[in-house]
């Protein structure tokens, strides 16, 4: 179930399957994401693997004393230079990958290009997904939804992504979907198709337990993506923009040239391991023991190294210290922008808010609270539209509603045009109509109990108050409760058991805020293995846009719609 | 060895493990008490040794599990995130799982290729023989018409525009055909194959490779018309162009095709020329890999070396260690040269080579550089020689701790099983105090060495077993089979460790015995006979009794090096024998290192089997370096022994050569020489019927009913003197156990205070008693 672990494997074993010598990686721009994320560079050099070349790439030199290995999409287009590339072939031996299921006749077109015999291998490796950390992988796909339908390329683009998934885990799931979207049950169906199909491929050694797909709709939690996150991972993502694990620092004032973009990835970084899913008051503690620890390994200046043995000890010590030096720096980094910003933009004051907004059901308090914060010059464009979204999902039928008094303060603020709208916009899509669960007034009498208690408990941290609605969903299922007439089963069949192997999905992107729910869920619920994935893995920016995108869509579907057929109405 | 000796006085647990049974694990409180149980239980399946082996050597391995797995628990968990949750398990330490789904396309790829291929090949050779044909008519004949009988050319009437661009053929855009197809083409589509290449391509790679680059360009012959030549009438006759494009045409010395061909034949003229051809860049690729394997294969072993050296352990032999170091940074030197050459190939060059192909060498030299930086920094260094006799001498004292402990133990062990069986030792107690000093020393480890070799030469199980896997390891070195070789070791390690704590156990029952030996009288006169020489040859010698020692000491435990051998010599003559041996090791290398590598399991397999000089045991314990260190002055010119020992000296000279110092266990075989003539086995001394030694009976073969101890009669005259000569040890001794007792006490460990105190006194009296003899 470890996602990063089945990429990994299946990339050390083209290389492997190669043979000794020197190779080249072509890939297409898909699958170079893909590498890029579990493999560093120097770890994939250890393998003998010198150079990284694109399919499409023209600029690419006869080396035929390389052996390609080609790992790429079975896309048209990469069929199609894969044809052209061994018709005139400028490596000796190709071997072959598609990270999916490939026809028979594009496999036949491929082979009478061959004339040269240079194939060696041609094999369909599932690694068609980007896995972000053991337990989360992204797909990179964005504006998925067109209104509340698929965007029609994007259904076959996901559902190959999901099954690549369910392959490389080796995993022959049940799914179950959100009833109240139809994107859910229209990409539960297809991927029920494609096991259908391929059921040879399917046909795993079953386990006790089958392991279970569950289908979500972002739709349904809008709050989530919109809030600040306090934790590292999240932390960098929302603030800075985490991009297949790496950062662009290039905004940042007065960066240095190597540090313009750093990766941060937890395979081969042990702070950022470590430090991944605590929060930013731990971090800092954790930065300073960081820097001590590289003050005392660090020879100092006066002392200049006097002796051999210092000499040699430095010499003896100088990997590790250089591998060190080039973490404490790249993280004092980073974390020191994220304080620059949090105090630039004020997030703490505005984080609060928000999670007041999110958790609590005090309208005068909330809304009291978002004009002071809109007033505040100080708060930036994008805060305080987020905290009017915030409020509008939250209150969005609440009797004294004073959501056109924020518009107009929006207005006074000087906030764009564009971002006021995406306030309507993301009512229209996370709103009270569209959401199938409870996400901020719980119905049921153990819910409310529960939130009672929590407030009579007061919170330990105001700025993590917020749990997402994923992790009740998933602690219901875990449970066993998760009704059948919410979230019901593809087909006939039905899961007695407990589930054990849970691969969720969120339609419209994952937020790392989840992942670190997840996370949490796995270490503490004992036999439960969690994997959770999204068409992409949301900050509030991204989010924005994919809304924007969505509803724009879904606008002019709907206008067209009325302006089509004046009559029904 | 094992690292992991328990602190003193706590590893009450371990020497327990001493009295297993080996074959049932039965724990067996006492020595005798495990023997008695090893012939009445075992006494029938002794035949499978072998068998047995085996899972004695498994048993030690988890014996030693069990110890360490207990260490384990001790510490307290830091840090671990499990200790904090329960439950669920972090997705960064989810199991590893296996290799996902996939699916091989190949056989259906290479069905259809297949049919491709024919087709193509077909092609090719039909290409091929035509154009053989062609070139041999263009030479021979001028006549254009021949041309046709090689391939039929298709009709002008047929083709009325160019088949490949399309455009109308008229006056002006006349038609040509290819010699090799027969196809129509206009000129802007028509190719030559230039004939040197058509030379070259028929007749396989025998050409010259100059040829390569020409053939594109259109090789220009003379202007102006050119008849004669081959009459190259390109067009058919009938064509009523063809007159005057007689007068343009010039190609003579090349045969005119069309694109299709021509990227045929340039494709396998490409194939023709790669296929013998192999780029500088790969030579030396091939090399640096070479060398990275080598470090891979040796660089494990090195580490492995220097932690046991840096632990003081003497399994390896610091200049073996050292040779493979400097083995191994060679190649780290040869990596970098390597990879420098193969960043700048090509860099001379005009034009510059393609930019990809300055990244390919750009980034191998990048992975060397990583490669380099990574092991060669991570390689730990050895320690000097000096620093490596402190590390010795420290885990040697370590190791007396333990026995003395160890002793300690077995000491109240056999008090009580001596209460339920009086009749066992019949030569009393007295003596066993006085003699246990001497365990203590340096030479602490002697006896049980000796019990080794008088366990009956290689009848021992474990030590036949310790031999056998020596050899497998001589073995496996000479195949290079490094992995194998690395688990014999461990193997070998594995069984040492057990081996020497058996033997630590059968030591502390010697000890007892030999006090009652009159070996303690060889053992005065060695050490008057040492003394003798010592004063006769160097005076120096008895300055430093103490730096001596240690050498020698190192000298046999060290397992290997004729260097050290020869130090070894040397160092009973002279005082520095540090400095004579470290720069003759330092020279050895590095073409000794095999050598060395291989030595020490001949070395020692040849200790194994070595008799110690025959009945001279006496003369060759003389050379025994420890004698010499426990001797403490207690010279008197007047032993009766004395004259005989002068007499034999010159034999001593003679044994000294045999003996071999390369020991681990068999250190000090020389004493046991004598020892084992004597009485050395505990079991031939312990049990006078004989059976006794449940080993000989093993190895089927039994000993001489009853074993009389030729020395025994002696007994009575050399007590007095051993225990005058033990006076200074008993004072160390008393010492030791004060020591012992303080550190008791502030552990709140009242028993064993107790236990500590009784010895205590028996000491005190044990010394009052000598003072009072001396005086």
């Amino acid at each position: 179930m470890n996602v990063t672990l089945a990429v990994k494997q299946y990339i050390s074993k083209m290389i492997e399957n190669s043979g000794p010598g020197m190779k080249v990686l072509l890939m297409d721009k898909e699958t170079t994401s893909i590498v890029s994320v579990v493999y560093t560079q120097s770890e994939i050099l250890q393998k003998e693997v010198y150079l990284f070349e694109r399919i499409d790439s023209q600029n690419r030199d006869n080396m035929k004393h390389l052996k390609a290995i080609c790992f790429l999409r079975p896309t048209k287009e990469n069929v199609e230079n894969l044809i052209q590339e061994l018709r005139r072939p400028k490596y000796s031996v190709y071997f072959i990958y598609f990270s999916n299921v490939i026809s028979k006749s594009e496999i036949k077109a491929l082979a009478e290009a061959d004339e040269q015999e240079v194939v060696a291998e041609v094999q369909e490796f599932y690694g068609d997904f980007i896995a972000v950390n053991p337990h989360l992988f992204s797909l990179n796909l964005s504006g998925v939804a067109r209104g509340r339908s698929w965007e029609p390329t994007l259904l076959p683009r996901t559902t190959q992504g999901l099954t690549s998934v369910l392959l490389a885990l080796k995993k022959c799931p049940m799914i179950r979907y959100q009833l109240s979207s139809d994107m859910a049950k229209r990409l539960g169906e297809s991927v029920k198709q494609i096991i259908t199909k391929e059921y040879e491929l399917f046909d795993f050694r079953k386990t006790e337990v089958p392991p279970l797909l569950l289908i979500l709709d972002r739709s349904d939690d809008a709050i989530t993506p919109l809030l600040n996150q306090w934790t590292y991972q999240a932390m960098v993502h929302e603030l800075l923009g985490l991009n297949n694990n790496r950062i662009d620092l290039s905004r940042v004032p007065g960066i240095s040239k190597d540090l313009k973009e750093v990766v941060l990835s937890a395979e081969n970084d042990e702070f950022y391991a470590n430090n991944l899913y605590l929060n930013f008051g731990e971090i800092g503690t954790n930065i300073k023991n960081l820097m001590e620890d590289f003050q005392k390994k660090k020879p100092k200046e006066q002392q200049k190294l006097e002796s051999i043995s210092d000499m040699k000890a430095f010499v003896d010590n100088y990997p590790q210290f250089k591998k060190m030096s080039g973490t404490v720096s790249k993280h004092v980094t980073v974390v020191g922008e994220l304080s620059r910003l949090v105090s630039e933009r004020q997030l703490m004051e505005v984080s609060e808010l928000e999670q007041e907004l999110a958790c609590q059901n005090d309208h005068s308090s909330a809304s009291q609270n978002v004009r002071r914060l809109l007033q505040n010059p100080r708060v930036s464009e994008m805060d305080a539209v987020r905290l009017v979204m915030l409020y509008a999902l939250r209150y969005e039928r609440h009797s004294s509603s004073i959501l056109p008094g924020l518009m107009e303060e929006l207005n006074r603020k000087g906030v764009s045009e564009k971002h006021c709208r995406m306030v309507t916009s993301m009512v229209e899509y996370g709103g009270k109509r569209v959401r199938g669960s409870d996400l901020v007034n719980p119905q049921d009498a153990v819910a409310i109990t529960k939130q009672f208690f929590k407030g009579l408990k007061g919170v330990e941290n105001v700025y993590t108050q917020h749990a997402p609605l994923l992790q009740e969903t998933l602690d219901q299922l875990i449970k066993g409760r998760l009704k059948d007439s919410h979230f019901p089963y593809l087909g006939p069949s039905s899961l007695r058991d407990r589930p054990q192997d849970i691969i969720v999905f969120v339609i419209g992107g994952a937020t790392y805020e989840e992942a670190l729910a997840i996370y949490n869920l796995n270490r503490t619920v004992p036999g439960v293995r969690i994997v959770l994935g999204g068409t992409t893995i949301h900050n509030t920016k991204s989010f924005l846009e994919e809304v924007t995108l969505t509803a724009g869509a879904g606008q002019a579907e709907r206008l067209q719609r009325a302006g089509g057929h004046p009559n029904r109405r | 060895m094992a690292s992991s000796y328990p602190p003193p006085f706590e590893g009450t647990g371990e020497v327990k493990e001493g009295f297993l049974c080996p074959l049932c694990l039965k724990d067996l409180q006492s020595f005798y008490q495990l023997q008695e149980h090893y012939e009445e239980e075992h006494s029938g399946d002794d035949r499978h040794v072998r068998g047995q082996l085996k899972s004695l050597v498994q048993k030690a391995k988890k014996a030693k599990d069990k110890l360490l797995k207990r260490d384990g628990e001790d510490k307290p968990e830091t840090g671990s995130y499990e200790s904090f949750y329960y439950g669920g398990v972090d997705p960064y330490m989810w199991e590893p799982q296996e290799l996902g789904a996939t699916r091989n396309h190949m056989d259906f790829f290479k069905k259809h290729r297949a049919a491709r291929i024919d087709h193509y090949v077909i092609e090719v050779n039909k290409l091929i023989i035509r154009l053989e044909k062609v070139r041999t008519l263009a030479q021979t004949t001028a006549d254009n018409h021949k041309l046709f009988s090689v391939v039929a050319w298709v009709s002008d009437t047929d083709v009325p525009f160019c088949p490949d661009c399309g455009n109308k053929f008229n006056l002006r855009n006349r038609r040509h055909h290819c010699r090799l197809c027969g196809s129509i083409m206009c000129r802007k589509c028509m190719e030559f194959v230039p004939l040197p290449l058509a030379y070259k391509l028929t007749s396989g790679t025998r050409e010259a490779r100059s040829v390569t680059g020409s053939q594109s360009q259109s090789p220009p012959t003379g202007g102006g018309g050119n008849v004669s030549g081959m009459g190259s009438r390109r067009g058919s006759i009938s064509s009523l162009s063809s007159v005057t494009s007689m007068l343009e045409e010039k190609d003579d010395e090349r045969i005119r095709c069309c694109l299709h061909c021509m990227d045929t034949l340039m494709k396998r003229q490409q194939k023709l020329e790669e296929k013998d051809h192999v780029p500088d860049i790969v030579k030396l690729y091939e090399r640096l890999r070479l060398c990275m394997d080598k470090v891979d294969e040796r660089a494990p072993e090195y580490i492995r070396m220097a932690e046991s050296l840096n632990a003081g352990e003497t399994t390896y032999n610091l200049d073996t260690a050292g040779g493979l170091r400097m083995e191994v940074q060679k190649y780290y030197e040869l990596i970098d040269a390597l990879s420098k050459k193969i960043l700048t190939l090509g860099m001379k060059e005009e034009p510059q080579p393609h930019q990809k192909t300055l990244q390919l060498q750009r980034m191998v030299r990048y992975t060397a550089t990583l490669f380099v930086q990574e092991k060669l920094l991570g390689l730990m260094s050895l320690p000097t020689k000096d620093k490596y006799e402190d590390l010795k001498e420290k885990r040697k004292q370590e190791q007396e701790k333990r026995l003395t402990q160890e002793r300690l133990v077995a000491q109240k062990r056999r008090q009580d099983s001596e209460k339920n069986r009086p009749a066992a030792s019949t030569n009393g107690e007295a003596p066993q105090a006085p003699r246990a000093p001497r365990m203590t020393k340096a030479g602490g480890w002697l006896p049980s060495s000796d019990t080794l070799h008088t366990c009956g030469e290689l009848e021992d199980p474990l030590l036949q077993q310790i031999d056998n896997i020596q050899s497998f390891l001589r073995q496996a070195k000479a195949a290079q089979r490094h992995d194998e070789v690395a688990m014999l070791e461990e193997n070998l390690r594995q069984l040492q460790d057990e081996y020497d704590q058996q033997q630590t156990s059968l030591a502390i029952a010697l000890s007892q015995r030999l006090a009652q030996e009159e070996s303690l009288q060889q053992d005065e006169l060695q050490r008057l006979e040492d003394r003798e020489r010592g004063e006769r040859e160097h005076r120096a010698q008895s300055q430093a009794p103490g730096s001596q020692a240690t050498y020698t000491w190192q000298g046999s435990l060290n397992l290997t090096d004729t260097g050290s051998l020869h130090g070894e010599e040397e160092g009973e003559e002279e005082v520095t024998p540090k400095a004579e041996s470290s720069p003759l090791s330092m020279r050895a290398f590095p073409a000794l290192t095999d050598q060395d590598e291989e030595s020490p399991p001949r070395l020692r397999r040849l200790g194994g089997d070595v008799t110690p000089p025959g009945g001279e045991g006496q003369n060759s314990s003389s050379l025994n370096p420890f004698e010499e260190e426990d001797s403490t002055p207690v010279e008197d010119p007047s032993n009766p022994f004395f004259e005989e020992i002068q007499k034999e000296h010159k034999e001593v000279a003679n044994g000294k050569k045999e003996y071999n110092p390369f020991e681990q266990e068999e250190g000090g075989e020389e004493e046991q020489g004598q020892a084992e003539g004597a009485t050395g086995n505990p079991f031939e001394v312990k049990e006078e019927n004989n059976e006794g030694n449940p080993f000989k009976e093993a190895s089927g073969c039994t000993p001489p009913g009853a074993s009389t101890n030729p020395f025994e009669g002696e007994d009575e005259e050399a007590m007095p003197d051993v225990d005058v000569i033990e006076e200074d040890l008993l004072l160390q001794q008393i010492d030791n156990i004060r020591a012992y007792i303080f550190d008791a006490k502030l552990n709140g460990r009242l028993d064993e205070v107790e236990l500590l105190s009784e010895n205590l006194r028996e000491l005190q009296r044990t010394l009052q008693e000598q003072k009072s003899k001396t005086h």
